[in-house]
């Protein structure tokens, strides 16, 4: 069993080696290894490791992480597996944001703070939806965050529509498939402090998960205060989304299939499968995001696109093999 | 410990249940017995603490239920529903581990030695130790329910709650069941169980507790209840009583004569 946990934190550091050493210009692992022992070294190697890829890498390790833990805490509680982060809204959410500050002309600089709060207004309006009592109805959740959302859709189809604009057009696309192309550490910096906020809750509700592996009314009849757990789960689900899509957009499957994967590897014991889930999702989107920067060098594709073309074979191979098992 | 006085229940905005008084003593198992919708799950969730009287108070050894916290109250109230299945592939031993969730800071991830033995105890009182290592969902009805009854026991609550423990059960394993929660009675905990079979319930319970007509019809030792009109009244049908050869009194419906 502990080799197995150790699998996805393997995984993520051989995709973080991938990932420094391709791109436009391959560099061979040992130029990497000496680039990242010597920070002040000035030579191109060490430029494009420490000002391009290292924060790249680090970027999609985060929009990975944040995704995976986001969706296995909202699969968790509320015990449907085809549960994703965007569900509550928050990617639709950042989409209008964005999609509205291009079309007044704002400053590229500031898309990332606005989509974090464009996504966190739209989770919070389906968290009021979803409201019953002082807790969470998961029917209500669902329905309310695919209602927003497609309203917000619309919202943003109806501006790219008006504005008649080719860089709008290209911006806002870039965003709704999800991209990391021209990020760095400012960016990485902006996002950081919610996703850290996010996983520390996140660690904080390991025990809530594992209880809520039972059912509601049973987790509730061993003392689990549901309310609190929902919110809690909730809360740390949205920041973390948020974080991931103020830096790459509307990156899609990692909250999905990462939380399949990992409990392939590790079980449902909630507090092997967060850190499992976290280290997968960095993985698997580090591995994306060199695929995505390398493959049609020097031009890139989107992130998301290469994402759904890996992500959706394997979460097809995962859901034919579990039938073929029952 | 459970002490209720006017209790009022409502269930959907409608009153259920009115004037509800009873007493559940150390050690104690009383049977909660009525027709279907009259509020036998709404009265144990009161006692759950999970709902709050609209009249009336439920206390726990003097303390409004309602008013403990929840991790208080579930290490000395263990509700065991029975509505919910389980969608996760868990082995027997998390579910069972899963009860000591009361006793847990929520820093600490892994078991104390207190743990262990709560779960060990548990796990010989329910004489699950042959499938701790399968899936939960793999097990029989009755495995499945020993094993809740395992999860409850392992909480370490002095007062078990049950939801219709026994639907679903052969008579065998029905009557094993109850045995095993009749047999924890001995070391002081107390069953309050929502029971559908009059007689299985006169033959494990101290007391009976008979709900209908929006009421507590009666509450007493079950030779007194069985033998009591109250019972055809509660149900709506008439009863014919029986006695059989060790001398307990049984009760089956009486033929219904076409109108």
């Amino acid at each position: 069993m502990l080799y197995r946990r150790l699998l996805p934190p393997l995984a993520a550091l051989i995709a973080a080696g991938v990932g420094l050493a391709v791109g436009g210009d391959a560099l061979p692992l040992s130029q990497v290894m000496h680039a990242l022992a010597n920070p002040h070294a000035r030579d191109v190697a060490h430029t494009i490791l420490w000002q391009l890829r290292l924060p790249r890498v680090l970027c999609a390790a985060l929009v990975g992480a944040a995704l995976a833990l986001a969706g296995v805490q909202l699969q968790g509680m509320l015990r449907n597996p085809l549960v994703d982060p965007y569900l509550i809204g928050t990617s639709a959410g950042a989409a209008v944001a964005i999609a509205v500050a291009l079309a007044f002309g704002i400053a590229l600089s500031f898309l990332p703070a606005l989509g974090f709060l464009g996504g966190l207004g739209a989770s919070l309006l389906v968290a009021a939806l979803a409201r019953r009592g002082g807790g969470i109805d998961a029917t209500r959740l669902i329905l309310a965050g695919v209602a927003i959302s497609a309203l917000l859709a619309a919202s943003v189809a109806l501006l790219s529509v008006l504005a008649r604009s080719v860089s709008f057009q290209l911006t806002l696309q870039a965003w709704l498939v999800g991209s990391l192309a021209g990020r760095g550490w400012s960016d990485l910096r902006f996002a950081v402090p919610y996703a850290v906020v996010g996983a520390i809750v996140a660690i904080g509700n390991i025990r809530a998960l594992d209880a809520l592996r039972i059912g509601d009314v049973r987790a509730r009849g061993i003392g689990l205060d549901i309310e609190r757990a929902q919110w809690s789960i909730l809360g740390s689900a949205t920041l973390l989304t948020a974080a991931a899509v103020s830096l790459a957009g509307m990156v899609g499957f990692v909250g999905l299939i990462v939380p399949h994967l990992a409990r392939r590897i590790v079980g449902s014991d909630a507090r092997a499968l967060l850190p499992a889930s976290a280290f997968l999702g960095a993985a698997m989107a580090i591995a994306a995001d060199a695929i995505a920067r390398s493959i049609i060098a020097p031009r890139e594709l989107p992130l998301g696109i290469v994402l759904a073309f890996a992500g959706i074979p394997i979460f097809i191979i995962i859901y034919l093999r579990r039938e073929q098992r029952r | 410990m459970i002490r209720a006085r006017g209790v009022t229940l409502q269930r959907g905005g409608r009153r259920v249940l009115a004037g509800i008084d009873f007493d559940l003593r150390p050690g104690e198992f009383v049977a909660l017995l009525g027709p279907n919708g009259v509020g036998k799950t709404t009265l144990l969730r009161a006692c759950a603490g999970f709902d709050v009287p609209a009249a009336g108070s439920i206390d726990l050894d003097g303390t409004p239920i309602h008013r403990l916290a929840v991790a208080q109250r579930a290490r000395h109230i263990a509700m065991l529903s029975s509505d919910e299945l389980l969608a996760d592939e868990l082995r027997v031993r998390d579910v069972v581990a899963i009860g000591r969730f009361p006793h847990r800071p929520w820093w600490r991830f892994s078991a104390t030695e207190e743990d262990e033995r709560a779960i060990a105890t548990a796990v010989a009182a329910t004489h699950i130790e042959e499938y701790l290592d399968r899936i939960f969902t793999h097990l029989s009805s009755g495995e499945q329910q020993r094993v809740w009854i395992a999860m409850a026991l392992a909480q370490g609550a002095p007062l078990l709650l049950l939801d219709e423990p026994t639907t679903h059960l052969d008579v065998r394993v029905a009557h094993n069941v109850l045995a095993l929660l009749r047999e924890r009675t001995k070391t002081g905990t107390s069953v309050l169980c929502v029971l559908h079979d009059i007689n299985e319930a006169a033959a494990v319970a101290d007391r009976i507790a008979l709900l209908g007509c929006g009421r507590m019809l009666a509450l007493a030792p079950p030779a007194e209840v069985l033998a009591s009109p109250l019972l055809d009244e509660a149900y709506g049908i008439a009863m014919h009583r029986a006695r059989t050869e060790d001398g307990r009194t049984i009760v089956v419906p009486a033929p219904s004569h076409p109108e």
